[in-house]
């Protein structure tokens, strides 16, 4: 027992001892490699592994009417995110999450590829959750590891208008649109951006900035608090825009055309403000927020109508006679050109081999050039070609804004066309068209092509005899001036006591516009368009002075008939709502 | 040198017990600061499983210093058939996460029968080795040590547990070569393994070609038996990757993460770079007792036993990772010193053989947690929590305490 001796030499207890010591100095080498020298590489690497960026949305601006009264709003719904690279089991976790808030899980799972954008970034799950539902999710927070919510502002439309066109809508930010920007920094995937209308052009204004917050989390991404060492950026809401637009105008306005198709557009000459626009069919203002039924959004696609068609700054029609007062301006600033020189009317006139109509048919008998604005008598107009020509005749059309966008705040306005020789070679050829084309012209009729909100421009510049300002939709302290058209004041007083007989004359096209109110002076022009799709399209324009404050009212109704039987009365309930306000208001 | 092994050594080596005794109030000192964050029931908490787990290890350590060492010497075999017993027993009841290294008998926490097995292995391959001293320098008296130390061993590898199996390896070759066996014998030994391993990389392979050309040439074997080793050696190898490639991918896989599980991204590869992070980012004087974000973030894994020096070297600093590793060495120094100076040949191979699981242990553990090897799941001792490792270490250090002393007996 244990009689064996110990034959251990000294070498060999110094091997071990060397061995021992060897394997522990390369240890600690490693130590000091780690702790000493490579300390500052490993303390940045420990701060950013604890610290999770997030981002936060801020609120986007509120759009309201110009007397303050919100169109435009934000409600808070909840976001749910899910951190890639945190979940344990996608399937799992979106099952029960699913469960919670009864949404199917292959949305979810969709969604989910849809925002991914890297294995530690948030994307999203799901949207638009309640409160309630975010509450029951919190309950079971241990069950959802590497899912968080987040407070999301999404557009609300508070108001009882509509006002589709002008405000638009918001689109949510995806690939595709991010790949397409110039600064893509700015916006994060699932962020909002203006769309179209209003939404669209003060984008800048009303979106606001980001804000970003340093979480200090642990391993399984929850939040442990606030980090000290590094500032929270905190979001900048957007800014809040006022409109010129006024609720009660607005909705008074869409009710007048509810069922109809067209434009109506009233607005204060002087600053080219717009109080209301409406442009029928419309749609709801909250067709693009995701809340509405699919069936909605197909019924609003398949719609021959095109609701979405933005009808007061993209709809070309051609004006008819509501551009009469131009050839009348032309013809006043010829020196040889003698207004009380009556022409006969027999409702037609014969020019080369084609014969040109009036539109009364039985002929307007003796006129001269009052008389042919306030009975709108065509043949006058054909019988006094020989004063201009085609290109002065386009001249004046540009001078009064046609044939270019009129420049409102509001994108996607088109320039319509205003017929000059190079236009109608390049069109038909050099031999192609004939001088009789400019019958058609002289008339609003033919290849010339208007804009609702040209037409509206056109009137304020009527009004004001050529002192008005660029139409616009939000309130601005840099009115920008119209250009003047260069007509003599006589003229200007000229055009508009004709129009003022269009409304008093008792054969006045536009005396159906007339509230009968003794404070209100009324002023006006009807069209009757013809165009080549049916029905001839119904125009008034016209303004009402009311107690010294002028109102400007375009009215177009497409395919509806004649201006003065149509489009007149349209007018007339308009200024009556307008006298209504003042009646309010006064007491 | 010789001569002081005639000293007699009647003091018990104090020095052990202090470095023990600091090294697990560092222990408990950096689990009270893990356990500031954990919830759960009170054996949940390492620091108090830890403490309590403290008291029977304390009463194992003295009552092995009431046996008498014939005893231990007398019932080696016994005790290494227990030991065997009991790392078989898990494979017959359920599996924990696909593993049979655990045992429950009915206590609050389950025992790990490996950590025991591992101790008695030793003593038997002490017992062995003493037995036969004469022959030990013959190549054949290898093989039966090395069967000896295989059974058990490869019953861990299946449970399986490639840490503890290894460990449990590492004391052959100081033990043969404490109890005289050729240095050259020992490297045969294992260059067939190192032949396989290296055969997958050109410059390696030629590199260890030179190493087992040189060694069996300065060794001067007769030419037949050094050429047979040196080209049986380089076939093998030549051999292996068309063995590897005959294998099917997923067979190799299996193989590929067994031996690397750094080669899973997000399981391994994930722990090392928090680890290194935790220590690097601690500098020289850490953040402090209870500031250690990697670790109170819980980036760190498994933080209150495998990579319990993490923390340390991130909440303490590099001057606590000195003072550790230079009390464990001194603890270490302190068993060869021991095995060296003990009178008779069982005590001295028994002790080195401990001794050798200690470091093992200390260097599989911390290289580990620095990146330095693949992660093996081993804790470090006396530190780290964990029942039967604690255990088995007190166990281990009662061991020595009771061989270091050279009574007459």
């Amino acid at each position: 027992m244990l009689k064996a001796d110990n034959i251990v030499s000294a070498r060999q207890y110094y091997f071990a001892i060397f061995i021992t010591i060897s394997l522990l100095l390369l240890l600690l080498a490693r130590f000091f490699q780690l702790q000493v020298l490579d300390y500052d590489k490993y303390s940045k690497k420990a701060n950013t592994n604890r610290i999770r960026k997030v981002t936060t949305s801020a609120p986007r601006g509120l759009i309201l009417d110009r007397n303050g009264q919100i169109l435009v709003d934000n409600l808070p719904t909840y976001i749910l995110n899910a951190v890639p690279g945190e979940l344990s089991s996608k399937k799992e976790t979106f099952d029960f999450i699913s469960q919670i808030i009864s949404v199917n899980p292959e949305i979810l799972l969709s969604n989910f590829k849809k925002y991914y954008r890297g294995k530690f970034i948030p994307a999203r799950v799901a949207k638009d959750l309640t409160f309630d539902q975010i509450s029951r999710l919190e309950e079971s927070r241990f069950n959802l590891e590497g899912v968080y919510y987040q407070k999301f502002p999404e557009r609300y439309f508070p108001s009882n208008v509509r006002a589709s066109h002008i405000l638009g809508y918001v689109k949510e930010v995806d690939r595709e649109i991010r790949n397409s920007m110039i600064n893509p920094q700015e916006y994060e995937l699932g962020d909002i951006i203006g769309w179209s209308g209003l939404e669209k052009s003060y984008e800048n204004i009303l979106k606001g900035s980001h804000g970003v917050q340093f979480y200090q989390v642990d391993v399984y991404g929850r939040e442990v608090g606030f980090v000290q060492d590094f500032n929270p950026i905190n979001p900048e809401p957007g800014i809040n825009i006022y409109t010129t637009i006024d609720v009660d105008i607005q909705q008074s306005l869409e009710r007048i055309l509810d069922q109809k198709r067209g434009v109506v557009i009233v607005g204060i000459p002087e600053t080219g403000e717009i109080l209301g626009a409406v442009s029928k069919p419309d749609f709801r203002p909250d067709l693009f927020t995701g809340r509405i039924l699919n069936s909605d959004w197909d019924e609003i696609i398949k719609n021959p109508s095109k609701p979405l068609l933005n009808r007061f700054n993209q709809g070309l029609y051609p004006p008819g006679s509501i551009v009469k007062m131009i050839t009348q301006a032309i013809l006043l600033d010829h020196p040889d050109f003698d207004p009380f020189i009556t022409q006969i009317c027999d409702g037609a006139y014969q020019f080369g081999d084609r014969l040109f109509g009036c539109w009364l048919t039985t002929g307007h008998g003796s006129t001269d050039l009052s008389s042919a604005i306030t009975q709108s008598c065509d043949v006058y107009f054909y019988k006094t070609i020989h004063y201009y020509d085609l290109d002065k005749l386009a001249y004046y059309f540009r001078a009064f804004g046609f044939g270019s966008i009129a420049g409102i705040d509001i994108k996607g306005e088109y320039n319509g066309t205003v017929p000059d020789t190079e236009y109608m070679n390049n069109r038909y050829g050099r031999f192609g068209w004939s001088r009789g084309s400019i019958l058609n012209f002289c008339i609003g009729q033919g290849e010339l092509l208007v804009t609702p909100i040209q037409v509206f421009n056109y009137l304020n510049l009527l009004v004001t005899q050529g002192n008005t300002h660029v139409p616009h939709f939000v309130k601005t302290d840099n009115l920008v001036s119209v250009d003047r058209p260069k007509i003599t004041p006589e003229s200007w007083d000229r055009i508009t006591f004709d129009m003022s007989q269009v409304i008093k004359n008792e054969y006045g096209t536009g005396k159906n516009a007339n509230p009968n109110n003794p404070n209100a002076k009324v002023y006006g022009k009807t069209g009757t368009a013809e165009n080549p799709h049916g029905e001839d399209h119904a125009w008034f324009i016209g303004w009402m002075d009311y107690r010294e404050e002028n109102y400007s009212v375009v009215v177009l109704l497409e395919n509806a008939g004649s201006g003065g039987t149509v489009a007149a009365p349209i007018a007339k309930k308009v200024f009556n709502k307008i006298i209504n306000m003042h009646k309010v208001a006064l007491k | 040198m010789i001569d002081l092994r005639f000293k007699q050594n009647k003091e018990l080596p104090y020095g052990i017990v202090v470095a023990m005794v600091f090294l697990s109030t560092i222990g408990l000192f950096v689990l009270n600061s893990i356990s500031q964050h954990q919830k759960g029931s009170f054996l949940d908490n390492p620091f108090n499983k830890q403490f309590i787990f403290l008291i029977p290890a304390f009463f194992i350590l003295l009552l092995i210093l009431f046996i008498p060492r014939f005893t231990i010497h007398k019932y080696s075999y016994p005790l290494y058939f227990i030991g065997i017993v009991l790392v078989t027993i898990p494979f017959f009841g359920k599996s924990h996460a696909g593993t049979y290294r655990w045992l429950n008998i009915g206590l609050p926490f389950t025992l790990q029968p490996s950590e025991f097995a591992k101790v008695f292995t030793i003593i038997a391959l002490a017992r062995y080795l003493s037995d036969h001293t004469l022959e030990m320098r013959k190549f054949n008296s290898i093989v039966i040590p090395v069967i000896l130390l295989m059974i058990p061993t490869v019953i861990v590898l299946n449970q399986p547990d490639l840490g503890t199996a290894i460990v449990m390896m590492t004391p052959l070759l100081p033990m043969l070569y404490w109890s005289g066996a050729r240095p050259y014998y020992l490297f045969l030994l294992f260059a067939p393994t190192m032949s396989i391993l290296t055969a997958f990389q050109t410059l390696s392979f030629t590199i260890w070609a030179l190493i087992l050309g040189v060694v069996i040439f300065l060794a001067r074997p007769k030419i037949f038996v050094s050429v047979l080793l040196f080209f049986g050696n380089i076939f093998l190898g030549l051999l292996s990757p068309f063995i590897w490639n005959s294998l099917t991918k997923y067979q190799q896989n299996r193989i590929i993460t067994f031996l690397n599980p750094e080669k899973d991204p997000l399981g391994a590869a994930y722990q090392i770079i928090q680890s290194k992070t935790a220590i690097g980012s601690g500098g020289i004087f850490g953040k402090g007792w209870g500031e250690g974000t990697q670790t109170h973030l819980k980036f760190l894994p498994v933080q209150e036993s495998d990579f319990i020096l993490s923390v340390i070297g991130e909440e303490m600093g590099f001057i606590m990772i000195l003072v550790v590793l230079a009390t464990i060495g001194f603890l270490i120094l302190q068993i060869i010193k021991r095995s060296f100076l003990s009178k008779d040949r069982f005590s001295s191979l028994a002790l080195i053989g401990i001794g050798t699981i200690i470091l093992a242990h200390v260097f599989v553990n911390t290289a580990m947690t620095v990146g330095l090897i693949p992660v093996k799941g081993l804790p470090f001792p006396f530190i780290s929590a964990g029942g039967s490792f604690l255990l088995s270490s007190y166990l281990m250090v009662g061991l020595v305490l009771k061989l270091s002393v050279n009574y007459s007996d």
